[in-house]
């Protein structure tokens, strides 16, 4: 089970080492990113069971900040990234802890506003956002001898899933997942679900300044879109596309609403017909995304494997909080 | 002051059109629990087919004030049936996803069949110009909307909560359990209901076809306003909608002559500072779920 | 068509053997900008069509050209992401000799931004904003059309010389509505009108303007300038007719007038509304000659940034003819300080010191329907402003290029 693990995982490193080769680096880069992006919203979404609709505030205030140093000051490409990652967490203390007080759709709305409100700010303040215009033509200023090009992402973007994987697997994600399910019995062990949710939207928050911050490097441009509501809602689309709850669905799901978009751009189809019939058809059919159909079917099998004659009870996705994989399990 | 004055004036009236809009979404929404994203894009469809009859049938606006919401509903009707209810089990998300998948669908077709420019669409002849009020000469068509905006919702408000229509809907969206086991076809209430808000951001958009550019997308940058209407107002409050509906018209007025830029955030300024201090809206209801 | 050029283009290649002289073998222009998006209308497909007409029309009258031109569009959805990352695909990979059109202030800065770092050439037509030619100007960048600096000038000028000297104003609220308002404010100004008040900004994107239409109603300016453009535009009109405005002697100044938006109410609403544009289909008969072939070829009339950028692509291919290779400094070489005069650009002349193409601009009155002649026949020409006079003065320029 956890040499398949590792195979899984030795393999997603492997062809992300050689996508750039395949598509464009720009777009590899990309999905390296949004996948960041959308793997750090699924904490929140996917194992605290909080659907955010203001994420693209901390991706677009760190893509912001980010882009501003390297304007600005003399300072290295990964300096200002981390400093915009910062920016982000600081962002997501007053949200975290204002959202964090509503429950359910409330709480979706709550962090609606505050990103709108960011939306406003970053619309007014234009001497540092270049406003409607955006800002092009970020400098990445090279220290010394080292040249930040792509490589610079996979490091980065590796180091985020990093820190998103061991906190999904660790007792803490454990207890996200027991709040998530039932949060009555979680406090009746003793956990406390402001604590814990807090902490998950507040390391949710800093990994999409990550992300965010190597987007707006990657590009070279940062524009309003960073901060505008639909970027929200594309990093949710993502995530149920790819599979909710999993470790490598946001990933997946990002590949695919990009190459899905890039394609759309080559192409002078009729963008709103295709992408808004690809997000229907996947909420009605392919609710569990691609990894998590493949855990499903993953799962069936080796089930069918292990009891001949499985009972007709067969876990059906729990259908009241996620319809994602019926087991807790990361590939 | 005077000035300010009629803005507050002109404030009410854009207030009607957020009340009717938030009224539809209210019912959907609100009672419901579907997150209808592709509210904005019914109110869209209302305004074209309002202009579409008119421009291949010759029909007017007066029936258009029928027809158009009839059309939308029964649109909304199938939408439910075929689609929306599939996802009844699931958490609210899911709705989300679909109808703003919808929506992007649906805007699309329309453009691609109308194109992205606004169609010309006039008010009627026995609506056209404007009326002295004494402190202010204002659009005739303009005072008839809001006029149509108050009945209608006050309408609506009255059958919801006080009559045994409104009182078989209301259960069976608070508990449809019981209200099954009282042998009540709740799925089909449930239709109903959703066809109804529907035609409601139909008929809005008729009414808003001789003032905005009726375009395919009209009613995309309204639809956030519009549920942060509703939750401000509280979900199942059909009332609180309402209030805040012409609360929210007047609020972006005053912005609007004080500084106009904010005039858009104010309502999420609003919506937040409202939820934190009563998490379930002004006249909410139900516990924040 | 398609047929048509494939055809031409293997006898060109059969008959010079296929030239080493141009990269990849050919000349590849692309067209990136908004297919399916709010600007689509004004751009989009038509813009196509115009750069496959004007590559196809170059072939013909240049049978000794030694290559094969082609075009290839891409859709940049209005995201600045989409087009930098189309932008830099199309040069590294599509082979993409030249970018044209933009339409999107955002992309456009972006798209300037890659040809810069990928040393090709970029021809704006669509995108408004003045950063091209002056904050971020760079040598692989030029702008074609119209400007801010054009239209607030024009229109602000025209309109107080004749007569309307009391304005009030509103604008959108995002760099362009900004820059247009105070280059319209000082137009005013120097030929001795005023506002009554401060110009309003108002938010954007935005579908009520009434709170604005009532104050101007109070004030009673002799003109109500409005710097909002596509949809918030159409809607300013469709209130400004609504709140009755024109019957209290306000006449109206529109910033940045498209042909799509007069469409999407009838000229009937914008009738005796003021604004400069660069070029319209009617505005003499070579324009008339060459519209009514566009409109054969795609069933619509042509908006001025179609006609841009059939002019543009024109200017281009004939520069690589003029420097016999497509390498990017050498075809600039030949863009920078060339004058010329077709169907689109009267008096047109590129600018080495800014890379601003300016030309001879209209300011044009929306005429009722009953004058019209046709469908579509929209304008009137009451002024014009020579090429000298209608783009940033040099000595105001803020392009590094050009101190």
């Amino acid at each position: 089970m956890t040499a398949r693990r590792w195979v899984v995982r030795i393999g997603v490193l492997l062809l992300l080492l050689v996508l750039p080769r395949l598509i464009y680096p720009i777009l590899a880069v990309d999905i390296l990113c949004w996948g960041l992006f959308a793997l750090a919203f699924d904490l929140v979404f996917g194992y605290a069971g909080l659907l955010s609709f203001g994420h693209a505030m901390f991706w677009g205030t760190s893509a912001y900040v980010t882009a501003n140093l390297l304007f600005r000051t003399g300072l290295p490409v990964p300096v200002a990234i981390l400093l915009g990652t910062i920016a982000a967490l600081v962002l997501s203390l007053p949200t975290g802890y204002l959202s964090i007080r509503s429950a359910g759709i409330y709480f979706s709305m709550v962090t609606l506003a505050f990103a709108q409100m960011i939306d406003f700010i970053a619309r007014q303040a234009e001497d540092y956002t270049g406003g409607d215009n955006g800002l092009p033509g970020i400098p990445r200023p090279s220290l010394g001898p080292i040249h930040f090009d792509n490589a610079i992402h996979l490091v980065l973007a590796a180091l985020g899933y990093v820190v998103a994987a061991r906190a999904i697997e660790s007792p803490f994600g454990q207890a996200l997942r027991a709040i998530r399910d039932n949060r009555t019995r979680a406090q009746s062990v003793g956990y406390n679900p402001r604590v814990q949710m807090m902490v998950a939207f507040v390391i949710s928050a800093g990994l999409s300044g990550l992300a965010g911050g190597l987007q707006a490097v990657g590009h070279g441009v940062v524009s309003l879109d960073v901060v505008h509501w639909t970027t929200s809602g594309i990093v949710v689309m993502m995530v149920l596309l790819g599979g909710t709850g999993t470790l490598l669905g946001p990933l997946v799901g990002a590949a695919l609403v990009l190459l899905l978009r890039d394609s759309l751009a080559s192409s002078t189809t009729a963008t709103g017909v295709v992408t808004g019939a690809v997000f229907a058809a996947t909420v009605l059919f392919f609710r569990r995304g691609v990894v998590g159909t493949l855990l499903m079917l993953d799962f069936r099998r080796r089930k069918a494997v292990e009891a001949p004659a499985p009972p007709a009870a067969e876990a059906a996705p729990p259908k009241q909080v996620t319809a994602a994989n019926p087991q807790v399990r990361t590939p | 002051m005077t000035l300010l004055l009629i803005q507050i004036f002109n404030g009410l009236v854009n207030g009607a059109f957020y009340a009717l809009l938030s009224l539809g979404l209210a019912v959907i929404f609100g009672m419901l629990r579907i997150v209808n994203f592709a509210h904005g894009a019914l109110y869209m469809l209302g305004a074209f087919t309002a202009y579409a009859i008119g421009e291949r049938f010759g029909i007017g606006f007066w029936p258009s004030l029928l027809i158009a919401p009839i059309a939308v509903g029964i649109f909304g009707v199938i939408l439910e049936r075929l689609l929306i209810r599939r996802l009844y089990d699931l958490p609210a998300s899911y709705n989300l996803l679909l109808t703003f998948g919808l929506t992007l669908l649906i805007q699309d077709g329309v453009r691609l069949i109308y194109g992205i420019s606004g169609q010309p669409y006039a008010p009627p002849a026995q609506l056209a110009g404007a009326t002295n009020l004494g402190f202010i000469v204002f659009p005739t068509f303009r005072l008839f909307a809001i006029i149509v905006s108050v009945v209608v919702c006050v309408l609506t408000w009255f059958v919801i909560e006080r009559t045994r229509v409104g009182a078989v809907v209301r259960a069976c969206t608070e508990n449809p359990t019981i209200t099954r086991a009282f042998g009540i076809d709740v799925s089909l209430w449930i239709t109903a209901v959703f066809g109804f808000g529907a035609a409601l951001a139909g008929l809005a958009g008729v009414l808003a076809a001789p003032i905005y550019s009726v375009d395919p997308l009209m009613g995309s940058e309204l639809i956030i306003t519009t549920f942060a209407v509703v939750v401000i107002g509280g979900l199942g409050s059909i009332l609180g909608s309402v209030v805040t509906g012409y609360a929210v018209g007047v609020l972006v007025a005053i912005g609007s002559a004080l500084y106009p830029p904010i005039a858009n955030t104010l309502i999420f300024i609003l919506m937040a500072l409202v939820l934190l201090l009563r998490p379930t809206g002004l006249f909410g209801l139900q516990e924040a779920r | 068509m398609t047929t048509m050029r494939s055809a031409a283009a293997l006898v060109l290649l059969a008959a010079s053997g296929a030239s080493a002289q141009y990269s990849a073998g050919g000349i590849k222009v692309g067209l990136l900008t908004d297919m399916n998006g709010v600007y689509s209308a004004i751009s989009g497909a038509g813009s196509l069509k115009a750069a496959e007409m004007a590559a196809d029309d170059f072939m013909k009258t240049n049978k000794d050209f030694a290559g094969k031109i082609s075009v290839v569009a891409v859709d940049h959805q209005n995201k600045a992401d989409i087009a930098s990352n189309k932008a830099s695909e199309m040069y590294d990979r599509m082979d993409v000799d030249a970018i044209f059109d933009t339409v999107n202030s955002a992309c456009a800065l972006a798209t300037s931004a890659v040809a810069a770092s990928k040393k090709k050439v970029f021809i704006n037509t669509g995108a408004g904003t003045s950063e091209l030619t002056n904050e971020k100007c760079n040598k692989y960048t030029f702008h074609y059309a119209y400007d801010n600096y054009m239209l607030a000038s024009g229109t602000g000028t025209a309109i107080t010389k004749r007569g309307g000297k009391t304005w009030y104003m509103i604008y959108p609220n995002y760099a362009f509505g900004q820059n247009l308002e105070r280059q319209m404010r000082a137009a005013v100004e120097k030929n001795g009108g005023k506002l009554v008040a401060p110009s309003e900004a108002t938010p954007f994107p935005n579908t009520d303007f009434s709170s604005y239409l009532l104050k101007a109603q109070s004030l009673k300016p002799q003109v109500f300038g409005t710097m909002q453009a596509g949809a918030d535009l159409v809607n300013v009109v469709k209130q400004y007719n609504e709140f009755g405005l024109k019957k209290q002697n306000i006449g109206l100044a529109i910033g940045l007038l498209f042909e799509s938006d007069v469409a999407a109410l009838g000229q009937d609403a914008y009738q005796g509304a003021i604004a400069t544009v660069p070029w319209f289909w009617n505005v003499d008969d070579k324009a008339t000659q060459w519209s009514r072939k566009f409109e054969k070829a795609f069933g619509k009339k042509p908006t001025f940034d179609q006609a841009a950028v059939y002019s543009a692509v024109t200017q281009y291919l004939d520069a690589i003819k003029r420097a016999k290779t497509d390498d990017a400094d050498k075809v600039i070489a030949q863009l920078e300080g060339h004058k010329f005069n077709d169907f689109f650009a009267h008096n047109g002349e590129i600018r080495k010191q800014d890379h601003r193409g300016i030309l001879d601009v209209y300011q044009v009155q929306v005429k009722p329907k009953s004058e019209a002649k046709e469908d579509g026949d929209y304008y009137k020409e009451i002024a014009k402003t020579p090429a000298a006079d209608a783009f940033t003065p040099l000595s105001e320029s803020k392009c590094k290029m050009a101190q």
